[in-house]
């Protein structure tokens, strides 16, 4: 008698909360959810293919526009991966490294006030939008003042940093950082005890450890359900091993316990930052770049090598031939579209409002995705 | 929120049961607008201190690192300080450096007799403030580059030559493609009619 009436519908490209250009496509019974496939590739850069075509300095350029909310990683696991294919891993000095890690961990906290502030906004709470906003303008100062953009960064270079600290660089860190526990706690104040905030997303995109790790998820979303695996604490690179801090993780692998691990990874960001501090004043000013040519001309080889993204497990894989400057070939793993692939499994038998909620607690970038 | 340590290096986050309070709506309904109104009163009593800029009335001034408009600098005689190497043309990865090298008869140099740069393909990344050798090229704080046209934002010697003593340190404070200190904000002196570059430009 109640036969199931399937509809298919399109959610996007260009609807507002699917955060770039990602496309949908829903087989709804009513306002419930049967299938949902992801369909990528409207922001296609070819990137990949660019990058065999340059000398690998200048594709540094170009990882800024893959993940651009967080371009300082992005930069970070591109040189570390030339940097290994070179074997030069152990020559940079220790202030670049320290510079390293506070400009990814500055990046850490930018790129999840973004994701705060979409993710609420998404759901329908207006206000945390206004101080993710607030606080995300000063760490991009902080970006601004140390290498002249806000959002392009190209911050890195094969074998160090491109410029020290600017003097005074320091002191309006520790200012920020002094601030920032207070900020994190006012946005909580308003989410995390919120009835209102617990009903739309406690439940909602429950995915469990063993699914997670079938589907290759990494980031908030995999420590979400429990599993402690954080690749600043796995493979440590650069001087994450000096550094204190504590991995969160959830337990339900719901869309509120992937709120609740960013919210802390925030805070273990500060603190790392905090950490930082007079680890950077303690080295020598101007140290900060490897003695290495100026023509990159790494030996024939190929090299993985991934880092903590602020959303996942970020790799680059690269071929060289070792006659050339440029990769043979080159391969990006980017976090957004591993873990965007979940979504069908995330999504099945909730409402299309849930929908908005999940595609924001997966945290995707679409110019991730589809480089 | 409540926090458990499970091992050292790891602490889960415990989702807490909500009070009675919290679930009652009102309460919480109240303790929301109080964030709120906190704000509003503390923005109204300092509202000198607010961080909001009159654009264009009052406009952002961005550190000395900025990477904006580029500048070609000239030398104290006037000539431009660029002995097209074309070694910027080659640091660049959007490729939107165009030189062509002229050579003076009487010193045997080499300057540029067009040097343009494609303002839209450029990704402002500051390599070719690196490459230069002669301190030639440098980026300012310049950060108005609205166009009309799309030929329009090819700019040429004509738009990027800088006079003479222009205050920038000619001293490069490190790689960043930074503008070195004291660098004012340039107003751009874009001519009313386009570039004429039509073979540069291509695309619609
Ligand atoms: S800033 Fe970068 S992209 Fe722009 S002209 Fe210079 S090298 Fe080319
Ligand atoms: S690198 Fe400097 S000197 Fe050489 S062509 Fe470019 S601007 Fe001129």
């Amino acid at each position: 008698m109640f036969d199931v009436h399937e509809m298919e519908v399109n959610f996007g490209p260009q609807h507002p909360s699917t955060h770039g250009v990602l496309r949908v496509l829903l087989k709804l019974d009513g306002e419930r959810i049967i299938d949902a496939k992801p369909i990528i590739g409207y922001l296609h850069r070819g990137t990949e293919k660019l990058f065999e075509n340059m000398p690998y300095p200048q594709c540094i350029p170009h990882t800024d526009r893959m993940d651009y909310v967080a371009a300082a990683t992005n930069n970070l696991g591109f040189v570390e991966t030339v940097e290994k294919l070179m074997g030069i891993t152990g020559q940079i000095p220790k202030r670049a490294q320290i510079m390293r890690v506070m400009l990814s961990e500055l990046q850490r906290i930018s790129s999840h006030l973004l994701w705060l502030a979409t993710h609420a906004i998404d759901i329908g709470a207006m206000t945390p939008f206004f101080y993710c906003f607030r606080e995300r303008e000063q760490v991009l100062d902080l970006f601004e003042t140390y290498c002249g953009a806000r959002l392009t960064l190209n911050c890195m270079r094969i074998g160090g940093m491109p410029d020290d600290l600017p003097p005074g660089w320091l002191d309006d860190l520790e200012a920020f950082t002094g601030k920032f526990e207070a900020a994190v706690d006012e946005y909580e104040s308003l989410l995390t005890n919120n009835r209102i905030w617990k009903r739309r997303t406690v439940g909602v995109g429950v995915i469990s450890p063993e699914e997670a790790i079938e589907w290759g998820i990494t980031g908030p979303p995999l420590r979400g359900t429990g599993l402690e695996w954080d690749l600043r604490r796995a493979q440590p690179y650069e001087c994450y091993s000096d550094l204190k801090f504590e991995i969160p993780v959830g337990k339900n692998g719901d869309t509120y316990d992937r709120y609740l691990v960013r919210m802390a990874e925030m805070r273990q960001s500060n603190r790392i930052l905090r950490q930082c501090i007079p680890m950077v004043k303690a080295t020598p000013a101007g140290d900060i770049k490897a003695k290495i040519s100026r023509v990159i001309r790494p030996p024939e080889g190929e090299v993985y090598h991934s880092i903590e993204s602020p959303k996942g497990e970020l790799g680059y894989y690269i071929v060289s031939d070792g006659k050339t400057q440029n990769a043979y070939r080159l391969r990006v793993r980017p976090p957004s579209f591993v873990n965007l692939q979940a979504l069908p499994v995330m999504a099945k038998g909730h409402l299309v409002s849930d929908l908005v909620a999940l595609i924001g607690t997966i945290d995707i970038v679409l110019g991730e995705v589809d480089r | 929120m409540p926090i458990e340590r499970v091992k050292p290096g790891v602490v889960k986050v415990v989702p807490r049961k909500l009070s009675v309070a919290e679930r009652l709506y009102i309460p919480k309904v109240v303790a929301g607008m109080l964030v709120t109104l906190r704000h509003l009163i503390h923005n109204l009593l300092h509202y000198k201190k607010l961080p909001i800029i009159s654009y264009p009335e009052v406009k952002r001034v961005y550190s000395e690192r900025f990477r904006g408009r580029h500048i070609l600098t000239t030398r104290e005689d006037g000539t431009t300080r660029c002995v097209a190497c074309y070694m910027c043309s080659t640091a660049c990865p959007a490729e939107c450096i165009t030189i062509e090298a002229g050579e003076d008869e009487r010193t045997r140099e080499k300057f540029p007799v067009r040097y343009d740069i494609d303002l839209l393909r450029c990704v402002f990344c500051g390599y070719c403030v690196d490459a230069c050798p002669e301190d030639a090229i440098y980026m300012t704080r310049d950060y108005e580059m609205a166009i009309d046209t799309r030929a329009r934002a090819v700019v040429g010697l004509r738009d990027l030559v800088v006079p003479p003593n222009f205050p920038v340190a000619l001293e490069k404070k490190g790689t960043a493609g930074g503008t070195g200190l004291g660098q004012p904000i340039r107003q751009a002196p874009y001519p009313d009619e386009a570039p004429p570059n039509p073979d540069l430009y291509r695309g619609a």
